[in-house]
């Protein structure tokens, strides 16, 4: 890797998020369409430097600063997408403040400095190796939540608004209930199945641990199974008893509670994390 | 400058007036094209349902187009006494009138302050014209900065926001509970004067599906013929209203069509997705107390014109701010064209010193030719330049200034004279 990614820090795309965000939050008062290009550009070369970032560092996704550092990253990218496509809507006002809060997160719970990530090939290979899988299928279903987290904010700030019969063109621009409501379904359908694959694998390497008990008992398995009983329960709300909207995203934002435990966690099979 | 904008308003003159000195389209052509040939400048012509505008550019020096002139104009084009016409005329002179089409153009002083309309209406008129050949460097200089400044006015501030009339703000509700709307189901209940329009508004949407239930069964029938929707019975009401999607209910029932107690026992149980009722009824044909923003979402006509009033408001707000846009921008026009007016005079000026200056200098260092070293030879010819410079800046600087401040005809001519220069 060439030495000048070495420069690139937590506060290269952490500091470009927050302008970015800041830009947003303008335009909300002030919409010209110079604020609109700067968040965009802003926002792009916080995203060009967190890839960076990770690329060079290639922090262990089965580890919570790495974890949480590629969620933030996904979601940067859906934010950059979102703010590009629903120029619109307040979009990235909703969608920055949780990539900061995740970035913030990492920040506290990265490793000491003589705790090094193993590195790609290290956290890939030998032993490691399932226990990464079962770290980079939550992450993946963190990533959903997080959507499905995000869908069910907005959709409670809109259905907020139409309780209170504010004026639909004014203060921020939201996508229709419809589309939140679709949006939270999606994200959480696809979160499912990684939740349930990432959980059984966990069972398995917990199974083969020194010690099954305590690897079960930790903050993070627990978490792991609290939150997916609760995606059972928003399954069943949803299809079989068909709850409003709202009580829907309440639970999905419990959940996302949850999936920050989890993610904020030592994991029991990650290096220097856990028991 | 020698402009002027001449005409009346929604403001000056009632509608019975404004309708007798519309134009129509040949008129209209016909108008800008004698208007322009009479006075032998630079002519257009702005007519909307709310005002009868014409612009006239004439010569420096020339008489200007009047209020006088013009109501002579529009009368007898229109077949009018001049004297009935010109009470309700409004004449705006050069920067005056430049700030006037900004405003108009932007907005500013449309009947509904921010109404989109306007600014298409301007352009047409400028097209119109040029395509008649009647604008020349004024117009055609003034036109499209008067649009630039609009957008300008509707992209910085929020004065174009919302919408305001009540059809608009219903769809615009239903926009924030639905994404599409290919597979619903709208429903009306009634046909109401304000039901049709709103309808009309809702069928803009592209529904899937249109059903019309009203007590009289020929009625249901007239209006779901018009509006491509399907009649149903008054009695199959409940189960419509299990179906729809959006509910657009406008009749003239004295009491509640469909009281909390009904839709709670005969609809709510057989619903799962979001309904949006638009009761645009008085008396009121749902009760309010149904409405939760979640799985029905209730609006009422005192809902939808209150937030109407809201918009008016918020639009009002911004005027402070679109007003300052228009004025920075009447700024820059009036500079930037005293400055295409002056400056080919400046020119001129800067290149007889310099021939002057060429001419007594010449004849001097040929007279000291060989006594004087190259830097003492610079010294002289920097020192004639730098008295020119000298000497030219006070006319220059006068000259800019008066026509910033709109005076400088006068003394481009006076220089032009003093200076002897041809044009």
């Amino acid at each position: 890797m060439p030495a000048p990614l070495q420069n690139v820090t937590h506060a290269c795309f952490g500091l470009s998020y927050l302008l970015a965000l800041g830009l947003e939050l303008a335009r909300l008062r002030w919409p010209r369409p110079a604020y609109r290009v700067a968040g965009l550009a802003f926002g792009a070369a916080g995203l060009v430097a967190h890839s960076l970032f990770l690329a060079y560092h290639h922090p262990s996704p089965a580890a919570p600063y790495g974890a949480l550092l590629t969620v933030a990253w996904v979601l940067a990218v859906f934010s950059f997408y979102g703010a590009l496509h629903h120029g619109r809507q307040a979009w990235a006002v909703f969608v920055l403040p949780l990539v900061l809060g995740l970035l913030a997160l990492a920040f506290v719970s990265q490793p000491a400095p003589d705790d090094p990530s193993p590195g790609l090939p290290g956290w890939l290979t030998g032993d490691r190796f399932w226990g990464a899988v079962h770290g980079i299928l939550l992450v993946l279903a963190a990533v959903g939540v997080s959507v499905g987290f995000l869908a069910s904010v907005m959709y409670l700030i809109q259905a907020g608004r139409l309780r209170a019969k504010a004026n639909p063109l004014g203060g921020l621009k939201m996508l229709s209930l419809e589309r939140l409501e679709a949006m939270n379904r999606r994200a959480v359908n696809a979160a499912f199945p990684l939740l349930t694959l990432g959980l059984l694998l966990g069972a398995v390497l917990s199974g083969q641990s020194a010690d099954p008990a305590g690897s079960w008992l930790s903050l993070k398995a627990l978490g792991t199974v609290g939150l997916w009983v609760v995606f059972l329960v928003l399954f069943y709300l949803r299809y079989a008893a068909h709850v409003p909207g709202r009580r829907l995203a309440v639970l999905t934002v419990a959940a996302f509670g949850l999936m920050v435990v989890v993610l904020a966690a030592n994991h029991p099979f990650a290096p220097g994390g856990g028991p | 400058m020698n402009l002027r904008a001449v005409g009346c308003n929604f403001r000056t003159a009632a509608v019975a007036l404004r309708e007798r000195l519309a134009f129509d389209g040949p008129t209209l052509e016909r108008a800008v094209a004698e208007l322009a040939a009479r006075f032998g400048g630079e002519a257009a012509v702005l007519g909307t349902c709310n005002r009868v505008e014409l612009y006239v550019a004439r010569g420096e020096g020339e008489r200007p187009f009047d209020a006088g002139l013009a109501a002579e104009f529009l009368a007898e084009v229109h077949g009018l006494p001049a004297e009935a016409v010109l009470p309700h005329l409004y004449e705006h002179a050069d920067a005056e009138a430049v700030r006037h089409l900004c405003r108009v153009a932007a907005s500013l002083d449309s009947l509904i302050v921010g109404e989109g309309q306007i600014a298409g209406q301007v352009k047409q008129a400028f097209e119109l014209a040029q395509k008649l050949g009647t604008t020349g460097p004024l117009l055609n200089a003034l036109f499209p900065h008067a649009l630039r400044a609009a957008k300008r006015v509707r992209t910085e501030t929020g004065i174009a926001q919302g919408h305001v009339s009540v059809s608009s703000v219903a769809v615009d509700y239903c926009r924030q509970v639905f994404d599409h709307f290919g597979d619903k189901t709208v429903l009306v209940i009634g046909a109401g004067k304000m039901g049709r329009l709103t309808l009309k508004h809702l069928r803009g949407l592209r529904p899937g599906r249109i059903l019309v239930t009203n007590r009289n069964p020929e009625r249901a029938a007239e209006v779901a013929a018009g509006c491509g929707g399907e009649p149903v019975p008054w009695e199959q009401l409940d189960d419509a209203l299990a179906g729809a999607d959006v509910v657009l209910s406008t009749t003239g029932a004295p009491d509640p069509v469909v009281p909390r107690r009904r839709f709670e026992e005969r609809v709510r149980p057989r619903r799962s997705g979001t309904l949006v009722v638009l009761d645009i009824a008085v008396p009121r044909d749902f009760d309010p107390a149904i409405h939760d923003g979640d799985r029905v979402c209730l609006f009422n006509i005192d809902d939808l014109t209150r937030v109407r009033e809201q918009t008016l408001a918020e639009r009002r707000r911004h005027a402070g701010p679109a007003e300052a846009i228009v004025e920075q921008e009447v700024r820059r026009f009036v500079e930037d064209w005293a400055r295409r007016r002056s400056g080919p005079v400046i020119g001129r000026l800067h290149a007889e010193a310099s021939k002057l200056r060429a001419e007594v200098l010449a004849p001097l260092l040929a007279k000291l030719n060989g006594k004087l070293t190259p830097e003492e030879r610079k010294a002289v010819e920097y020192a004639f330049q730098l008295y020119q410079n000298k000497l030219l800046h006070g006319p220059i600087a006068a000259l800019q200034e008066a026509s910033r401040q709109g005076e400088g005809p006068t003394l481009l001519e006076a220089i032009k004279k003093l200076f002897r220069l041809g044009e």
